[in-house]
């Protein structure tokens, strides 16, 4: 695959000239957590693209946690602004990968989330210091882009090393073709080299992988064990809506003057209600039964259909957990 | 953009409400603002309250749509609030529907409970479109008592009607009661079908869905041969929310109905 370079001091002509086309988003580090902030010409611009991935998960910008979707009685349809996310990891590839079948490639297409994925452009960077909380190996994921993005760049020496894996990838590089210059030898075997770093420090912090058999493990689980590992869990659901993988969601309608808007709002299996029908009846009315149903959705039925987990290893639910609780070590015991 | 938001209900006014029990009302609809075959569901939506899935009660081919519904929850407390000629939403269809193909040239065995009615005489209605491609048709309806009847008005004519076998329990009888008493499994004593070979389809409370299949599958119906709907929490409608997924299965898009051979190693299929 070809690789452009684009040196250090041509990144912000870059950056302002995409921003010009489109809103674009970058990641920033501060006191100790990354987020992805709008890039404005007349701020400071100091991006990090060595850090692992933002605190949030990027799915707002392809399923906004409160999206209108239609109006009532007549409807209305509105435009999705053009934009750019520049920099972000693999691990939030995989939601979207995750997101790409859910919404467009199961009949019917969603036209909300494809709309926002035609407009919105990805670029992806390589995650080369993975941190503690982070297992994306065990999931089969590389610490850098492999798909999914339009673009992916490693940060080298001489700059930003970009691949392109789409069309419109490709033909962003040549429409500003006169930012980069060719990639040499020494530029690719850089990021050989930083790539293999950033796999062996997953591999020391993951050393076990999932058991080939998770699914039907998931499926004959132990509710007693999944009740003693959910013990400390007090349902704040930090877990699911950290998650760049969930994708449950929940229509209500609300006045808006004289007509009805209807939202779609993020939904979480955990919440008690989730499958309560009308009569009241409730399926899974006890807290194991949801927690159990969470691994079910992400590790049984998922990979049933798509033969993915609906899991990236980002580690957003391990760290937001308000009772420490670890996906790794459920996963691993099961 | 699509041309069609598959989240936008159609606007249309009700016709005609028809109290059928005092808690069950069919809410005729001014025209059929969706096609369906039998079995598919609707989202129905109450402006502002919001939507909840349905299974419509009339004929596919009839020309105005019907749902009969019993007043549970948040939304159907709202929809027994309005009147003719107010504006609800309708979006769909959902769902699969009866493989009515398969059922041709059989006896078709159905069992209802409650409102569980309410699909099933569109299915009735739509075998009675075609009545000559079924061998025959039969009904067992339980209620609770005879005030909770559905259909009260139109049973008697369906009786009448050849290849047609009609019969009715209640859980409690009052005086005016000649028929049967006791639940549903009481009128399945005795199954007059050739049950290794026939479509069995059953819809009602969990309870009676519960003993109505024990019962079903006692009698010989065959696993893939019993259809049995499931009411399951759902949202969208178009298999993506994740509400109604039960096992391997969206129910909003592989049911509304499923098989006793789909559900039977799921937990509790009827909670």
């Amino acid at each position: 695959m070809k690789s452009y370079l684009l040196s250090q001091n041509k990144l912000l002509d870059f950056v302002k000239e995409l921003s010009r086309d489109g809103s674009l988003y970058y990641p920033e580090h501060e006191d100790g957590k990354t987020h992805l902030v709008k890039f404005d010409e007349k701020s400071p611009f100091t991006p990090n693209f060595q850090k692992i991935r933002t605190a949030e998960n990027i799915k707002h910008f392809f399923f906004p946690s409160r999206d209108t979707v239609a109006r009532f009685p007549k409807d209305e349809v509105k435009q999705v602004p053009k934009s750019y996310l520049f920099g972000v990891k693999n691990c939030d590839l995989r939601g979207i990968d995750v997101y790409d079948r859910v919404f467009m490639g199961w009949e019917p297409v969603d036209p909300f989330y494809r709309e926002r994925r035609d407009k919105i452009f990805v670029i992806s960077a390589d995650c080369p210091e993975p941190e503690d909380s982070c297992f994306c190996n065990i999931l089969g994921l590389n610490p850098y882009g492999d798909g999914i993005s339009d673009l992916n760049f490693t940060e080298v020496s001489n700059g930003l090393l970009f691949e392109a894996f789409t069309k419109r990838g490709e033909e962003l590089i040549k429409a500003y073709k006169h930012f980069f210059s060719e990639a040499k030898g020494e530029d690719e075997k850089e990021r050989s080299a930083l790539r293999e770093k950033a796999v062996k420090k997953l591999s020391s912090i993951n050393a076990k992988s999932l058991k080939k058999d998770l699914p039907a493990r998931v499926e004959a689980a132990d509710k007693k064990k999944m009740r003693d590992a959910r013990d400390e869990c007090v349902e704040c659901h930090a877990c699911l809506h950290g998650c760049p993988t969930c994708y449950c969601f929940l229509l209500g309608d609300y006045k808006k003057g004289k007509d009805v808007e209807r939202v779609r709002l993020w939904d979480a299996c955990y919440y008690a209600a989730y499958a309560r029908v009308g009569g009241g009846a409730n399926p899974r009315s006890r807290l194991d039964e949801r927690f159990w149903n969470r691994f079910q959705c992400k590790f049984n039925f998922f990979h049933k259909y798509e033969n993915i987990y609906a899991c990236s290893g980002c580690g957003r639910c391990l760290l937001g957990c308000s009772a420490k609780i670890d996906i790794r070590e459920i996963l691993w015991n099961l | 953009m699509e041309p069609i938001n598959p989240y936008y209900p159609i606007p249309v006014k009700i016709k005609k409400i028809i109290p059928e029990t005092p808690n069950i009302t069919t809410f005729i609809l001014d025209g059929r603002p969706i096609d369906f075959e039998a079995g598919q569901f609707a989202e129905l939506t109450i402006p502002s309250i919001g939507e909840a899935p349905f299974t419509p009660s009339s004929s596919p081919h009839d020309e105005d749509m019907e749902f009969t519904i019993m007043k549970v929850g948040r939304v159907t407390e709202a929809l027994f609030d309005l009147k003719e000629g107010e504006l609800v939403g309708v979006r769909g269809p959902f769902g699969k529907p009866y493989p009515l193909d398969d059922f041709k040239g059989k006896e078709v065995f159905i069992v209802g409970g409650g409102v569980g009615f309410a699909p099933l005489r569109s299915l009735f209605l739509a075998l009675l479109h075609d009545i000559k491609a079924y061998k025959k048709i039969y009904i067992r309806y339980g209620a609770r008592t005879p005030k909770d009847i559905v259909y009260k008005h139109l049973i008697p004519g369906w009786k009448k009607i050849d290849g047609v076998d009609i019969l009715l329990t209640v859980d409690v009888g009052d005086d005016s009661w000649q028929g049967r008493v006791g639940v549903v499994t009481v009128i399945l004593d005795k199954i007059p079908v050739d049950v290794k070979n026939s479509p069995t389809v059953v819809c009602g409370p969990p309870l009676m869905m519960k003993f109505a299949t024990q019962r079903l599958v006692e009698a010989g119906f065959r696993g893939e041969n019993i259809y049995l709907s499931m009411e399951k929490n759902m949202s969208c409608g178009l298999g993506k929310c994740n509400h109604c997924r039960v096992g391997k299965f969206y129910v909003c898009k592989d049911g509304p109905v499923l098989t006793w051979h789909d559900v039977k190693d799921i937990e509790e299929p009827f909670l």
